[in-house]
């Protein structure tokens, strides 16, 4: 998948300033959870970055889809209208980890 | 047969010092905490009435905790950690060999995570973008945030809890936290008190109130002076201490160096105003007497007083009066400090770091001065007080706490047995 190299390193810098360690070390193809190992709440707050870094509000019902750091760019690099089809993001089949963790 | 139960390891940060070992040292020198407020930016100093406090100055959580549990918390929490961490350090005592079950902790907070809530409260209105608030700041204001954090930080699976009864909250703490261990449900509790809310709008609140001293902002370590004739009113500070309890049985076992013995807590409502205690001062030593009486004591065997003393008109009165009201002729032979005197009025840490001077005072023999008591106020007569460090044998201490609500506590603690 081709991505906007700007909104890639925007995201990954993000990243790397979260989990401290370098951004280039960071891959695309990497999960949120499973090989960054960032839980519910650390994708959450990333989110929160990543919607002031690029101006942008996600809706709760897009966060399914974003799961691994390039769904992420694709989805910012669609939101922002630098691709014409979106990526292909899988449906989940269930409700999102983030919304089903917590307690109230 | 209930469980005795000991003071085993102390923390502390603190306007005068963070560690034991610094506070300790400053506190005998009755040296001031307290330093004039540099900026609330974007407000302007200029609007408030009172412009120092007992500032706990250049902290950053990095340079003083091990974990990385500190960088989503808030000041006050960050505050705990560090002081809990000494605290551990100090007891000796080792979680990977405790049954974590066995081990709770109990937090006194007043204010709890106020700067985030500041921050995020003040962006919201003026910038009117709800979507904006931070994700973390639920987590980060709810008041169990420091009982939360540094239960997973220590991997304390026992009692989790949080009291909040403003400027009293960690002599509840302390209390409640003896209540358990006697009861056998936690061998060890650790026993903390933690505010940091020195900001523009709780600080602006407490000026309305008309609560802090005003009337020496250009001379900032005169400001905080309990029982003194020209005392004005309260200087906030901001603080944690922590205190390791444990049953004695447990100690022993872990042949645990012990500082002193817990031994008695009253918790008690005057039920009467919210801000403005009684002037007869008949709760604050019915409050002290039951908390004797929960020891198995009476008022002749008390040495030492810690008192609550935040430096108001009333509150100082009120509690002299108080103390005359329950040991008599007697109260002169009792040595007394105001330990706000050194580093203002630290809210829900107080009771913490009252009882880390009375702890302390009990294992050394030495009893802290009352800074700035330079005029003593005839409405406070009490006899014990001093400028001055005093040597005293001191055998049993009482821990006073008064919280807004028209809340008492008191804590007696005595020395440990050889």
């Amino acid at each position: 998948m081709a991505t906007d190299p700007t909104i890639s390193l925007k995201i990954r810098t993000a990243l790397g300033e979260y989990l401290k360690r370098d951004p280039d070390t960071i891959l695309l193809t990497q999960h949120l959870r499973d090989d960054l190992g960032l839980d519910s709440m650390a994708v959450i707050e990333l989110l929160y970055r990543i919607e002031e870094a690029f101006d942008l509000q996600i809706p709760d019902q897009d966060l399914t889809g974003l799961t691994n750091v390039g769904q992420v760019v694709h989805y910012v690099e669609k939101r922002l209208g630098k691709i014409e089809s979106p990526a292909p993001v899988k449906k989940a089949a269930k409700q999102s980890k983030s919304k089903s963790k917590k307690k109230s | 047969m209930r469980s005795r139960v000991v003071v085993t390891g102390l923390g502390i940060v603190s306007p005068i010092g963070i560690g034991i070992s610094n506070f300790w040292k400053a506190a005998l020198e009755g040296q001031s905490g307290v330093s004039a407020i540099t900026s609330f930016d974007p407000i302007p100093l200029d609007g408030y009435r009172s412009k120092v406090a007992g500032q706990v100055r250049d902290f950053a959580i990095e340079r003083f905790l091990n974990s990385p549990h500190g960088e989503r918390v808030d000041r006050y929490a960050q505050f705990a950690l560090v002081s809990t961490q000494e605290a551990l350090a100090d007891s000796g005592l080792q979680m990977a060999k405790e049954n974590s079950h066995r081990v709770g902790i109990i937090v006194g907070a007043g204010m709890g995570g106020m700067v985030m809530a500041e921050r995020e409260i003040t962006q919201l209105y003026q910038q009117q973008k709800p979507h904006r608030v931070h994700p973390n700041f639920i987590p980060t204001i709810t008041l169990n945030s420091a009982s939360g954090i540094l239960a997973m930080a220590y991997g304390a699976k026992g009692p989790n809890l949080t009291i909040s009864t403003a400027c009293s909250s960690s002599a509840h703490a302390l209390g409640q936290a003896l209540h358990c261990i006697r009861e056998g449900r936690a061998d060890v509790v650790i026993t903390v008190g933690a505010d940091a809310s020195i900001t523009p709008l709780v600080f602006a609140g407490f000026c309305s109130l008309r609560a802090l001293s005003s009337k020496f902002n250009d001379q900032p370590g005169k400001a905080s002076r309990p029982f003194d004739r020209s005392r004005d009113g309260f200087v906030m500070g901001e603080g944690a201490g922590t205190l390791i309890l444990e049953s004695a049985a447990h100690a022993k076992k872990r042949k645990a160096k012990v500082y002193a013995e817990i031994v008695g807590y009253a918790a008690t409502s005057e039920a009467y105003h919210m801000v403005i205690p009684r002037e007869d001062g008949i709760e604050v030593a019915h409050t002290m007497q039951l908390a004797l009486t929960d020891a198995g004591m009476t008022p002749s065997q008390v040495d030492y007083i810690n008192a609550h003393a935040t430096s108001t008109a009333i509150g100082d009165a009120v509690e002299a009066t108080a103390i005359r009201r329950l040991f008599k002729s007697r109260t002169d032979k009792i040595a007394v400090n105001a330990t706000k005197s050194l580093i203002g009025h630290t809210l829900g840490a107080a009771g913490a770091i009252g009882g880390i001077a009375s702890v302390l005072a009990l294992h050394t023999g030495n009893i802290h001065p009352t800074a700035n008591y330079d005029d003593p106020d005839p409405a406070c007569p009490l006899a014990g007080l001093s400028l001055s460090a005093q040597e005293r044998r001191v055998k049993v201490s009482l821990l006073n706490a008064f919280g807004f609500g028209s809340n008492n506590a008191a804590v007696v603690f005595k020395q440990a047995t050889k």
